[in-house]
């Protein structure tokens, strides 16, 4: 059965993948495996960009939103024209002749990735290409036009190295699907150390974050601009030390990770050197 | 045998019919790419169906060939390997672009303004506000023919001015920018538009007299490079770069996928600009903000200490280059009393002293190369000589040439067709079309002319005189030679002739083209172009032109760093509408001087796209059957790719066997042909400065026009879309940061702004917005972001043109009608499009339909923009 592997981390926002769907599903009828979806309003895979942080310390990470072609899909119960099926290959379909518009599966579906055509009445959502798959495509438009190899598709067994370390979205939901992410963005905790008096950044200096709840201790040391950054955090509260030998060292509480973070610029003073 | 292919309870579809339906399809290639002069890259395969346009995808170059066939290539670094994609890296507005074919802004038939009458009331004044009326094509010749006879007769031919812009679609054959220049020639003569070096502004005025380098004065050679960053480079410094954007157009993506081997090499990414833009968004290991346009502020800081930690190398500088004393003494305050010292850069640039210092540390300690994709706003602003001469400096300072430290470009990979331009492991031959190709060539120089960026005070203000521009590409001395406009013996211009125009959205100070257009000097305007848009809006007479996939051409990859190809490209849908290509335009108006055997050579379409294959280069690797047959030939790799010498190497080992074009041979510091020639100039000194305003520009936070402009703003080649190009996509106007919906339902162009200066303003996340200074005002939409820092602005160029008030204000956020007039400085006509004042206010909607109700109930499409039926009337 197939599976679809998106790995964050090498995805550079181009945005291939969502124009590659558009220009493939807009104007184009696939019947029986999809009608036209209207020009815009729909996004069977949709790229959102994340900005992470603040001045300087910022970085942008690009999440994608696709049908996940559960092997438990809520939607296919929810449907009352039983319209909605999955393949042997796994893929999920919404039989675009046999939908008579309810929506129950738009309501159904916790992932949000179904959507209504009003000009048609039916709903509609990615279909993985179902249809050039099985002209003999190796894979859909949108891991086609990919130009890092963000997105793989394939056989669940070929791609199983991929699937070890990838999660899946809402695990919670109990959907079982058959989309796997790599490298979804967590929480940073960023900064930079300097020396006020100097004028200098600090280079080795020692942060170490710890989890207010669990005491887990995050450390790094800082680099040739005194930067520091600590990554793949959970959402949380931390404290931070910043400490560098000949210096007194900082402590900042209660640093919340809902959202990334940047302390900004800590300032270390020199210890008073102790006289003779 | 037809084979049942199950999908589910009860429904079945055969594979049969399946199969039929892909073989309905004919898969042709195209080259989908904007450099605009042959030479192309994004090649595509586009399935057509049923006289329609299915889908566009990428190629896969082992779709025909065995890869050994074209011997792909490896680059091998630090016990890791890069190799090419076995399909080719188009970027999205590749993709896109069936949209362009099928936009609701395509030019149908030939149209003419509502109230020009060339024989009576021509009504000048109307231009820009006047909508149009449907003609045939004979009236249109008519008119043509007639109105060349009389600027003849009553002024002589140099009247006539051809702009041949750029960066339309890539055409061979049906060349999309130039071919009226042979015609016209013909006809006895003309005034061409001569477009500045505008890719390449500050490294043409500027670096050129620091190191010389032909053609656009960036480092050639680029040999190489790559495989040399790869195996040598410790810090690559992207200096107004974004290596995820600007390439889109000119060669897709593989830029992208060597940024992210770099990083995983342990290569560190130092990002330098105003703004978070693509590339560092993703690759920076740093972002280090800097205030728009005062990056020489911080290389003579950086200089500076290197001077006093005594961290540069003194040797390489002894031999390889001119002048150093001259620049240390200004650099030390020597000079002016001011040395240029970390904190008298930090109050310049906004970047806190320590990061300059440890930067300069950095660099000095570690093999370090420069990375542009042109260099961006950054060499395209007031004085954008000063930065881009630093930098070369700069890279002298480190012993430029020595492996891993290079000036290193991200795009225009194999320009020219030079192999000395190509950082990636080169082809056996560079494919070269140029006999088949029908357009105008940059680099071949033509009288009288008037740089581009000249055009509104030429026509508002004559006489007016320059240095330089003799072309694109002219070498350094031409920047000494003055001209003047009206030449010699010839008129001042009384027509303008133009094809797929980009000025007033991408030029320097819009506002005041518009006003030279409506000068009643300028007694008629045609424009080529297949849209109705922008500068097409102050034509009096338009002529459809089909876009690429109705026209049988020859097209060549050259510059995706990949692998080069070339390839027939078949019709992919008949003409829509009674569009024609813009060589069969022109070889209808030569038709009707009688001139057609002549214009053509006697060559038919046909002919041109075979004589285009016998000297491409490879018509001894692959006949033309096969080439037919096949659809497109992928070179083979040169199997001595790695021999060349990479960058730099030869002049950093030997400099007195390899000479720079420069008087002294060397690099200099002190710039000698300066010297000689503008001994007096303070905006281009000999010695680079930092020069915060001048006779030419007042644009820096130090002038007191800051304190009614005090915001700084940044001007990116846009992310979707080349120049002008694109802009009525819907699929990429659905994108948040291409652009925003305001209240209104209008898209606005996107403006960035920092969440601190948002807040000062009480503006909000899409809310619309005013941007303005002394020429005029925009509207955009707001985009409060932390990609940008504090104290600055961002947008980008090009967006579609859409007058609330031509010449005062506007609504589709084209940015560039309110750019600084002047050049980039008093001796160099570049054009200076960034790091300038502006201050943004939150706009009143309300009040502004109120006050310009016609403007704002012009009906405009809801995801399209701005509409053709705004300015069309009557049939």
């Amino acid at each position: 059965m197939k599976a679809l592997v998106i790995d964050i981390t090498k995805c550079n926002g181009c945005y291939n993948c969502q124009i590659a769907c558009k220009d493939e599903h807009v104007a184009n009828d696939w019947t029986p495996y999809a009608k036209p979806q209207p020009d815009t309003g729909q996004f069977w895979t949709k790229v959102t960009d994340i900005v992470r942080g603040t001045v300087p310390k910022v970085k942008v990470a690009y999440m994608h939103d696709i049908c996940q072609h559960c092997d438990e899909a809520p939607c296919i119960p929810a449907c009352q024209q039983n319209a909605i099926y999955k393949r042997d290959d796994g893929i999920v379909i919404i039989d675009p002749e046999k939908c008579a518009g309810s929506r129950n599966c738009i309501d159904a579906c916790p992932y949000d990735v179904i959507y209504f055509n009003w000009d048609l009445n039916i709903s509609q959502k990615c279909t993985m290409c179902a249809h050039l798959l099985d002209r003999g495509w190796k894979e859909p438009r949108c891991v086609e036009v990919c130009p890092t190899e963000a997105l793989k598709f394939g056989e669940e067994e070929d791609l199983k190295e991929d699937i070890k370390r990838a999660e899946v979205l809402h695990p919670e939901y109990k959907a079982k699907p058959r989309v796997y992410y790599i490298g979804l963005p967590k929480r940073f905790v960023a900064g930079a150390v300097y020396d006020p008096e100097e004028d200098k950044c600090l280079e080795g200096a020692t942060a170490t974050l710890t989890d207010s709840k669990s005491g887990e201790k995050f450390s790094t040391k800082t680099d040739n601009y005194g930067d520091f950054w600590l990554e793949e955090l959970k959402v949380g509260t931390y404290s931070l030390a910043v400490e560098k030998d000949g210096y007194l060292p900082q402590k900042i509480e209660s640093i919340s990770t809902e959202k990334d973070v940047n302390v900004g610029d800590i300032k270390l003073y020199q210890k008073v050197k102790a006289k003779a | 045998m037809s084979v049942v292919l199950v999908i589910k309870e009860g429904k079945m579809v055969e594979k049969e019919e399946l199969r039929k339906q892909a073989q309905e399809e004919k898969s042709l290639v195209k080259d989908i790419s904007w450099p605009g002069v042959g030479s192309g890259a994004n090649t595509s395969v586009v399935d057509v169906k049923d006289g329609k346009i299915v889908r566009i995808r990428p190629l896969r170059y082992d779709w025909k060939y065995k890869p050994e066939e074209f011997n792909p290539w490896k680059i091998e670094a630090r016990g890791k390997v890069f190799e090419p994609s076995m399909k080719s890296l188009i970027p999205p507005l590749s993709l896109a672009y069936k949209k362009r074919a099928y936009s609701p802004n395509r030019i149908l038939y030939p149209l003419k303004r509502v109230d020009f009458d060339p024989k009576g009331d021509r009504n000048i004044e109307n231009r820009g506000n006047s909508k149009f009326i449907r003609i045939s094509w004979d009236e249109a010749l008519d008119i043509i023919v007639g109105e060349i006879k009389r600027m003849k007769e009553k002024y002589g031919m140099t009247a006539i001015f051809y702009q041949s812009d750029q960066h339309g679609e890539n055409k061979v054959v049906h060349g999309c920018h130039g071919c009226g220049r042979k015609l016209l020639e013909l006809l006895g003569g003309y005034t061409l538009q001569c477009r500045n070096p505008d890719s390449w502004e500050g490294w043409f005025w500027g670096a050129k007299h620091v190191w010389g380098m032909q053609p656009v004065g960036q480092q050639v050679p680029q040999a190489n490079l790559m495989t040399d960053i790869a195996r040598n480079t410790d810090l690559l410094l992207y200096w107004g770069c974004d290596q995820e954007t600007t390439p889109w157009g000119w060669g897709g993506q593989q830029a992208s996928r060597l940024s992210y081997w770099f990083t995983e090499l342990g290569i560190k990414q130092i990002y330098i600009h105003p703004d978070l833009n693509y590339a560092a968004a993703v690759h920076a290991d740093k972002w280090i903000p800097i205030r728009p346009n005062t990056d020489a502020a911080m290389h003579l800081a950086i200089a500076y200490t290197w001077i006093t930690e005594g961290t540069y190398d003194k040797e390489y500088v002894a031999t390889h280059s001119y002048g150093f004393d001259k620049f240390e003494e200004y650099v030390m305050g020597k000079e002016d009393g001011i040395p240029k010292t970390p904190k008298w850069a930090e109050e310049i640039t906004a970047v806190p002293l320590r990061i300059i210092k440890a930067l300069a540390r950095e660099w000095a300690s570690k093999r370090t190369s420069v990375v542009i994709g042109n260099g961006g706003p950054g060499i395209r602003g007031p004085y954008a000589t000063e930065p881009a001469r630093l930098q070369v400096l700069l890279l002298a300072m480190q012993g430029l040439g020595k492996p891993g430290a290079n000036q290193v470009k991200m795009i225009e990979w194999g320009l020219l067709g030079e192999p000395k331009q190509e950082p990636l492991p080169r082809p056996m031959v560079f494919p070269n079309l140029g006999a088949a190709y029908t357009g105008s060539r940059p680099w071949l120089a033509w009288h009288p002319f008037i740089p581009k960026t000249l055009v509104h005070d030429a026509i508002l203000n004559p006489p007016i005189s320059w240095y330089g521009n003799e072309t694109q590409m002219a070498p350094r001395e031409n920047q000494f030679v003055k001209y003047t406009y009206p030449a010699e013996g010839c008129s001042e211009i009384h027509m303008i002739w133009t094809d797929s125009p980009c000025w007033i959205t991408c030029w320097n100070d819009g506002n005041r083209l518009i006003e030279a257009f409506k000068s009643p000097k300028i007694e008629f305007i045609m424009a080529q172009h297949p849209w109705l848009e922008n500068d097409c809006l102050f034509a009096d007479l338009i002529l459809p032109v089909n876009t690429k996939f109705e026209e049988e051409d020859i097209g060549s990859d050259a510059y995706s760093g990949q692998f080069n190809l070339v390839f027939p490209e078949e019709k992919c849908i008949e003409s829509i509408g009674e569009s024609k290509s813009d060589y069969e335009i022109v070889c209808m108006i030569a038709e009707r001087f009688g001139l057609l055997e002549e214009y053509t050579e006697g060559k038919s379409i046909e002919d041109l796209i075979k004589i285009g294959y016998e000297t491409s280069g490879v018509q001894d690797m692959i006949s033309w059957e096969e080439l037919k047959e096949k659809g497109y030939y992928v070179i083979p790799t040169d199997p001595e790719w790695e021999k060349y010498p990479a960058g730099l190497i030869e002049f950093c080992e030997d400099p007195d066997n390899n000479r720079l074009l420069t008087p002294t041979g060397k690099i200099e510091f002190y710039a000698t042909g300066l010297a000689e020639h503008f001994p007096d100039d303070d905006e281009r000194p000999p010695v680079p400065h930092w020069v915060p305003y001048g006779g030419s520009h007042q644009e820096t936070l130090q002038h007191p026009r800051a304190k009614k402009y005090p915001l700084l703003i940044v001007s990116n080649h846009p992310r979707w879309g080349i120049h002008a190009q694109h802009e009525d996509i819907t699929w990429l106007r659905e994108i948040p940061t291409c652009k925003v919906r305001g209240p209104d339902g209008y898209q606005y162009q996107p403006l960035w702004i920092h969440p601190v200066d948002a807040a000062k303003r009480g503006v909000g996340n899409g809310d619309v917005v005013k941007i303005y200074n002394e020429r005029g005002a925009i509207l955009c939409g707001a985009f409060v972001t932390e990609r940008v820092m504090p104290g600055v602005v961002s947008i980008d160029h090009g967006a579609k043109y859409d007058p609330i008030v031509p010449g005062e204000l506007e609504r589709g956020g084209a940015i560039n009608t309110i750019a600084p007039h002047k050049t980039t400085s008093r001796n160099a006509v570049g054009m200076a499009v960034s790091g300038y004042l502006v201050e943004l206010e939150r706009a009143d909607l309300g009040e502004l339909m109120k006050k310009y109700p016609e403007a704002f109930k012009r009906p405009f499409h809801p995801t399209a923009g701005p509409s053709y039926e705004s300015f069309v009337g009557g049939k």
